[in-house]
This record gives C-alpha cells, sequence and structure tokens, in this order.
C-alpha cells in the first residue's frame, strides 16, 4: 500500500529559476513503512464567518497517533463551480492562524495530530465556499 | 503579471478503490484576481540540531498572500525536522517528505521556525509572496 504526494512549482518570477518538480511517498514516522490510516477523502459546505473544525482529532473513529508523520490535503473548490481566487477561508492548527487558503488554492501540510490541535476553517465572507481534504496519519 | 502556479497530484490506494486527486492554482496577489505573487525567495540550508530557527530572514507584510514550500532533503528516514509558527507546533517533516501551505505571518511571532532532529537535515525552501519588510542594516 502506497500513498503518493507529487507537487511542480513554476514561476517567471526570477529568471533561470527552474521550477520545483518533487515526489514523496508518506511514510510512518522514522522509517520506511508506509503510512497506514486515512481519514478518507471529505468535502465541507461552509456558509458562514465562523472557525469550525474540518479535523477534530479527538473525535476521529480510529484514533491518530501523536507527534509522527501525519499529512493533511486540503483544496478550495469554490461553490458549484465557481471558483473566486481573491476570497478565501483561513486554515488555522488550533487558535494559530497557518494561512488563507484562496478560491482554487490547495495545501500539504503536516499535522502532530495531537487531540487539541484541530484543524480549523475560517470563511472570510458568508459566502457558500467547499473545502475537500484528506487526512493521512498512523493509527494509535 | 509574474506567474507562479503550484500543481499537485496525490494517489493512494488505502481506500478500497484508488484514490486520485490533481490539482493546480495561480498564485496571485491577496483580495485580486488578476495579478500574481511577483517575489520569492529561494534557498538550500544544513540545518544543525540544537536550536529552532526562523526559516525567514525578513517578515513578509502581514495579509498577505505568501505560499511557501519546503522539504527535506535528508536521506536518512529517521531524521526530521519540526515546524512551529507562533509557538504553535505544525507538524514534522522526515527525510524525503515536503509541505507546501499559505503562510499567515500574522505578525513578528508568524514566523515559521524550524528545528532539526536526529542530526544536521538538508532543507530546501521557496517563499512566493509580494513583499516583505525589509531589515535596515
Amino acid at each position: 500500500m502506497a500513498t503518493t504526494a507529487t507537487v511542480s512549482i513554476s514561476s517567471d518570477i526570477a529568471p533561470g529559476f527552474g521550477g520545483i518538480s518533487e515526489s514523496m511517498t508518506l511514510t510512518q514516522a522514522g522509517t520506511l513503512t508506509d503510512i497506514d490510516s486515512t481519514s478518507g477523502f471529505q468535502i465541507r459546505k461552509l456558509s458562514a464567518v465562523a472557525a469550525v473544525d474540518l479535523i477534530t482529532m479527538a473525535s476521529e473513529l480510529v484514533e491518530p497517533k501523536d507527534s509522527v508523520a501525519a499529512k493533511i490535503f486540503i483544496r478550495n473548490i469554490g461553490n458549484k463551480g465557481v471558483v473566486d481566487k481573491s476570497v478565501g477561508v483561513t486554515i488555522g492548527i488550533k487558535a494559530e492562524p497557518i494561512g488563507l487558503l484562496y478560491g482554487g488554492d490547495w495545501m500539504m501540510m503536516p499535522l502532530t495530530c495531537i487531540d487539541a490541535d484541530d484543524i480549523t476553517a475560517t470563511p472570510a465572507t458568508d459566502d457558500t465556499v467547499v473545502l475537500e481534504y484528506v487526512m493521512f496519519y498512523e493509527e494509535a | 503579471m509574474a506567474t507562479t502556479t503550484a500543481a499537485v497530484t496525490l494517489t493512494s490506494d488505502l481506500l478500497s478503490d484508488n484514490m486520485s486527486v490533481s490539482a493546480s492554482t495561480t498564485c496571485m496577489k491577496a483580495g485580486t484576481t488578476a495579478d500574481g505573487l511577483d517575489q520569492m525567495e529561494y534557498g538550500y540550508v544544513d540545518l544543525p540540531t540544537g536550536d529552532e530557527f526562523d526559516l525567514v530572514g525578513a517578515t513578509p507584510t502581514a495579509g498577505k498572500a505568501s505560499k511557501l514550500y519546503l522539504k527535506n532533503h535528508s536521506t536518512d528516514e529517521t531524521l526530521f525536522i519540526a515546524i512551529t509558527q507562533n509557538s504553535q507546533a505544525i507538524g514534522k517533516l522526515f527525510a524525503g517528505d515536503w509541505m507546501f501551505i499559505p503562510a499567515d505571518f500574522h505578525d513578528a511571532a508568524g514566523d515559521i521556525a524550524i528545528t532539526a532532529n536526529g542530526g544536521t537535515n538538508r532543507i530546501c525552501y521557496a517563499l512566493f509572496h509580494e513583499g516583505i519588510a525589509l531589515v535596515a542594516s
């Protein structure tokens, strides 16, 4: 079983920048063993300027192991095919804002999976927006 | 307009049917649909164990649309870097792992800090942004 993620970044900001193209196989902490659990692929529709938990760590049906090699992928897919790149959703961990995910943007981030470190989402406006996400982790 | 594009392909066979997700985005300045990020930092760093270091030397302006790519290029799978922001643990990147996040840099305390564990870790990072607070010499 394997979970892989490949990133490709191109940019014409700096002359001579050759871009980035890297792959990783998601493995368990400190080993070459493939990661073994996932939240499954999910979507969440948000329609209010209020923080909600995308992932409540203590409520996962399969308890995640703390402080190892978990990752989460999140993407702002807009709503019903309309993607507004000028507004976004702030993704946070616990009370700390990590960054604003604008329409169409995606992120891949490591996680602690500690019970208190829930993944939060706070839309910038009341306009409906949908996030899709999947978490990969080790079973406790 | 400067154009920075970030694409990802994610595959997994952990579910009963194979999952494959592909996404691509053009990185825009905050609140715009027509003006792309136009500044960047890019580097390789050997990170020794012991101390926590700020990854970004100068703070991009708060509330802007910075994007941060970070990869641990170490080859020993037991090595990892721990990443924090404003003392909040984000997670760990083991050898070969990468991340790509919208970085908030909400104030001076919002810097991304990294700590090497297990030995010296070689990391690569790229920060795409729309302006930084330069530090007077």
